[in-house]
């Protein structure tokens, strides 16, 4: 298949900002929209959205409660629970901000396993820390990354000490956080791992202890000195590559799974050109030409995630049921603080088998026919003005709820099941039977192969 | 107009809420009783196990006797009276007691120091290597089964499409089972065979083709799953239903996953593969207890599988293979655990396995760059034993799915000759070739079955059956003659049961 042809502008800014484009920014940086969202983002300029709206810093959130600080392991399923919870709750809730999509990037990006880490109040901080800097800086996000508890735990740091080197974390941060497979060598790892010795965490508090420190010279990347973490942190920022490897991550994960490598040198400048602040990078790409390709519109496979906090956005679901939403998630192949290794979740393909694909479907069936949720699906029908009319209602519909364009034929196919064998022109919400109709309809809207794409 | 009709008449599919199942281009027959009967299969089964982590091997096949070894785990070695000791320098580890006893019955093969290389102790690239195939130094996007899969059981006409080609145990699959010539995946996933077909009950697929973009592209595979699933739910359901196993398996996920796959080879699947996992080899740290658990889980799991199967009768056309992305190193940390390594011995085990070591325990005074043992059988080795021997892989296509000759290891028995089994005959090549205007074709049937000796033209054309029937045991001669045939390169192809061998020739008139 031929590759891509991306706007040819590449990251210069586009000239494109319209109701397509809008939902296609939506559908990439946010967990789901309204077509008020739409309205009122087209209503500004990109610039302006893309600046003060989407990438604004905004306040921290409250912790789910008092425990995040309590040094004891009691309770920790329902804790770990209650901060799953609460992070579905910030994605739910968070408007038309990209944070939350950054965080969950950055938890994937910077993996550490609950199974592991133990404590959720450890979990809890790294995933603080996360949102603390999802707009900042991304070298000074690596060094705290580095002594963050969870991570300590997780990557044996705790355990890499002076004369007895663990590179579990050495061997990570080079290959999968930073620079990538390629650009170092094993011995780069090994002296790495002496450099991020003395590392010790006490309940939910990390600490440096010099008796454990590898005190002597190291030589890392062709570089001679008595290294400690922050130093090889530079040295590893030093490398031009190093920019790339996180653009390339990021492209992959918000513009197309297939890296573009003439656009992410690009990005990797832009990167490099702003000492690594997150911010004008995510900036430049989400107002570039390059961004706006019409081929990679659509051609997203949601994550679990954005599966199951979409339904509950697009529906507007008021009293969601957590605890459901965190079984589901986990059933088709996400659970939260749990991703299933230290490369995360891969995502695209990986999501959709035959046995996550059905379950997705029993998802949204379960949520429209109100067995897990309290939609009211007349009410929600007729938020729609075209509620009446059954072919404007699926146009309409259809229209916000898929990011891929729907063919007449399956139109045709849904329009069929709204009405039941009814003519067009006896259709209305009114109708003894409209609930039952509307439900099948959203069933099978839902149940789309298209609905999977975004 | 009723609506059914009306939906027909739209030219689309019904199923919300209903039982009806009916798949556009599928094959509807998926869904009839008219299965084959259980005892007429007779198909090979590939299972693999993937230990994924990164297994320690030198923990696992224990050079007991070596100083080295010893020397380099002074908190972490197993020495000679923990050991199960397979002979005066080989153990496995304590936990593996089942193991021992399948290696003792003459059913287990240990292949030591399989690796590539130039390891890289990336878990993830390490784990593409191993399952796409690939040279260290090259990536290539699908995986060696999948290839398998499409060159050698996707067209064949003898494979039974009403079944899965493939089958992974979990709810997700990999990039094994990916073949570039299709489109995703040539297996289906799932945990359960009762939940599998609950999830899909009621469910229906659309027909419509996808446009040829990116994003037509993503849809077309979501749309194959979803047709995948639909048709194999319930046929899986009901082989599952058809058979109980035959002895307690442990309660462990993976000891969950052999049952399934035990019931369903049993109930008469006719998939020559599944694939199973289990993971958390990845011992950084404290790794005694741990390892010792993981090896005992995985020990019990096999040993209950293999009585399983036994049980059952299928014990005959059942091998399993263990993989694991690399070993570990051959020195402990400061941790009481191992860090990434090299090469690692793997296992291969079922009734007609040649038991036994491949191999020597790896010397570790003379170890790679790194300090860990050096590999000494190439990982495609065993694919490439595996494919031909169980498998009974066309050799035509074995370059499709390798890419280059590997030696292959003897680790199938030829006690395991059955009617149309792998190694029931063999195809000479012709004499003369090239010819002109005849050449003799030679072959030996090594049982009686039943057999066809066909030509075809490079176009894949059936040119003509020089022999067909039941034959009994011994060497056989057919002669093609040129005829009125134009120049070019011709194939005869000897089929028996789902085995066939191909050879190559040309006339050059």
């Amino acid at each position: 298949m031929a590759s891509i042809v991306y706007n040819s502008n590449g990251l210069n800014k586009t000239a494109d900002w319209d109701l397509k484009s809008a939902a296609h920014l939506l559908s990439r940086t946010t967990y789901g929209y309204t077509k008020q969202d739409l309205e009122f983002a087209t209503s500004l300029t990109l610039d302006d959205f893309v600046d003060n709206h989407l990438l604004a810093d905004k306040a921290a959130p409250q912790s789910p409660g008092f425990w995040v600080t309590d040094t004891s392991n009691t309770n920790s399923n329902v804790r770990y629970y209650e901060l799953t919870f609460w992070w579905f709750n910030l994605m739910l809730t968070q408007g038309l901000s990209f944070r939350e999509k950054i965080v969950l990037f950055l938890h994937n990006h910077f993996v550490s396993e609950l199974s592991v880490v133990r404590l959720p109040q450890r979990m809890y901080w790294q995933n603080k820390l996360f949102r603390d800097h999802c707009f900042g800086n991304f070298k000074e996000l690596t060094v705290q990354v580095t002594t963050d508890p969870a991570m300590l735990i997780y990557l044996d740091g705790t355990k890499n000490h002076k004369g007895d080197p663990n590179e579990n974390y050495a061997r990570e941060l080079n290959e999968l956080f930073t620079i990538g497979i390629g650009n170092y060598t094993e011995q780069d790892i090994a002296e790495a791992a002496r450099a991020l010795t003395g590392w010790q965490v006490e309940d939910l508090t990390s600490y440096f202890n010099p008796e454990r420190f590898d005190d002597t010279n190291k030589t890392f990347m062709g570089q001679t000195g008595n290294f400690n973490h922050i130093d090889i942190i530079d040295i590893i920022f030093s490398q031009p590559e190093t920019a790339n490897y996180i653009s390339r991550k990021l492209f992959k994960e918000f513009v197309h799974f297939e890296p573009n490598e003439t656009i992410v040198q690009q990005l990797g400048q832009v990167f490099r050109e702003n000492n690594y602040e997150i911010k004008p990078l995510l900036s430049t790409l989400l107002k570039s030409a390059m961004f706006y390709t019409d081929e990679i519109m659509g051609a997203k496979i949601k994550s679990p995630v954005e599966m199951i906090i979409g339904v509950m956005k697009q529906f507007n679901i008021q009293n969601p049921d957590y605890d459901y939403m965190r079984r589901e998630a986990n059933q088709i192949g996400q659970t939260l603080f749990a991703p299933p290794n230290v490369a995360g979740w891969q995502g695209d393909k990986v999501w959709i088998s035959t046995n996550t694909l059905p379950a997705r479907h029993i998802f949204s069936d379960s949520i429209i026919s109100g067995r897990n949720s309290d939609l009211n699906i007349i009410d929600f029908a007729r938020t729609y003005s075209s509620a009446e009319d059954a072919v404007q209602f699926v146009e309409d519909v259809t229209s916000t709820f898929l990011a891929y364009p729907l063919s007449e034929n399956r139109k045709t196919y849904l329009l069929g099941i709204l009405l039941d064998g009814a003519a067009v022109y006896d259709w209305s919400t009114y109708n003894q039977n409209a609930e039952d109709r509307l439900k099948d309809f959203f069933k099978a809207l839902l149940r789309l192969s298209e609905y999977q794409l975004t | 107009m009723d609506r059914r009709n009306f939906l027909k008449n739209l030219g689309i599919i019904s199923g919300i809420g209903s039982v009806s199942l009916s798949i556009g281009n599928m094959p509807l027959r998926a869904f009839s009783n008219s299965f084959m009967k259980p005892e007429a299969v007779d198909g090979k089964v590939l299972v693999l196990l993937q230990l994924s982590g990164g297994n320690d091997g030198l923990n696992t096949v224990i050079p007991y006797e070596d100083d080295i070894y010893h020397n380099k785990r002074p908190n972490i070695g197993l020495g000679k009276s923990e050991v199960l000791q397979l002979n005066n320098l080989t153990g496995l580890h304590p936990s593996m007691g089942e193991m021992h006893d399948l290696y003792q019955d003459g059913n287990l093969a240990i292949v030591q120091s399989v690796g590539y290389p130039n390891q890289n102790r990336s878990h993830f690239r390490s784990t593409d290597i191993w399952l796409s195939g690939s040279d260290s130094n090259q990536t290539i996007n699908d995986g060696w089964l999948g290839r398998y899969l499409g060159n050698a059981v996707l067209d064949d006409p003898n494979f039974n499409k009403d079944h899965p080609m493939a089958v992974q145990l979990g709810s997700t699959q990999s990039s094994l089972l990916e073949c570039t010539c299709q489109s995703g995946s040539l297996g289906v996933s799932f945990e359960d065979p009762n939940q599998f077909f609950q999830l899909i009950n009621g469910s229906s697929a659309d027909t419509d083709p996808p446009p040829n973009t990116i994003a037509g592209n993503q849809l077309r595979f979501i749309k194959d799953v979803a047709a995948r699933s639909i048709r194999y739910a319930q046929l899986i359901k009901e082989k599952a239903d058809t058979i109980q196993n035959k002895v307690n398996y442990p309660n462990t996920n993976l000891a969950d996953q052999l049952a399934i796959v035990a019931q369903l080879v049993a109930g008469g699947m006719e998939t020559p593969v599944y694939i199973t996992s289990m993971g958390g080899f990845d011992t950084h740290s404290n790794q005694l207890g741990r390892h010792s658990n993981l090896l005992n889980t995985l020990s019990e799991a096999v040993g209950a599988f293999q009585q399983d199967l036994k049980l059952l009768g299928v014990d005959e056309r059942v091998v399993l293979m263990t993989f694991s992305e690399f070993g570990r190193t051959v020195e402990q940390n400061g941790s009481q655990g191992t860090d990434h390594g090299s090469a690692a011995p793997l296992f291969v085990i079922g009734k007609n396995v040649n038991g036994g070591i491949f191999g020597s325990n790896p010397d570790l005074s003379d170890l790679d760059n790194s300090g860990d043992n050096k590999y000494v059988h190439d990982f495609r080795q065993v694919y490439s034993s595996l494919l031909r021997d169980q498998l009974a892989i066309d050799p035509e296509v074995m370059n499709n799915v390798l890419f280059k000759e590997f030696e292959a290891l003897p680790l199938i028995s030829v006690k395991s000759i059955t009617s149309g089994g792998p190694q029931a005959f063999t195809l000479d090549q012709n004499y003369p070739n090239p010819f002109n205007p005849s050449t003799q074709i030679n072959y030996t049937l090594r049982v009686p079955q039943i057999i066809s000796l066909k030509v075809f033209d490079a176009t894949g054309a059936e040119v003509v059956t020089l022999d067909k029937g039941y034959k009994e045991a011994g060497l056989y001669s057919a002669t093609f003659g040129a005829g009125n045939y134009p120049s070019g390169v011709y194939f005869a192809r000897l089929v028996s049961g789902s085995y066939r061998r191909t050879i190559k020739m040309t006339l050059v008139k």
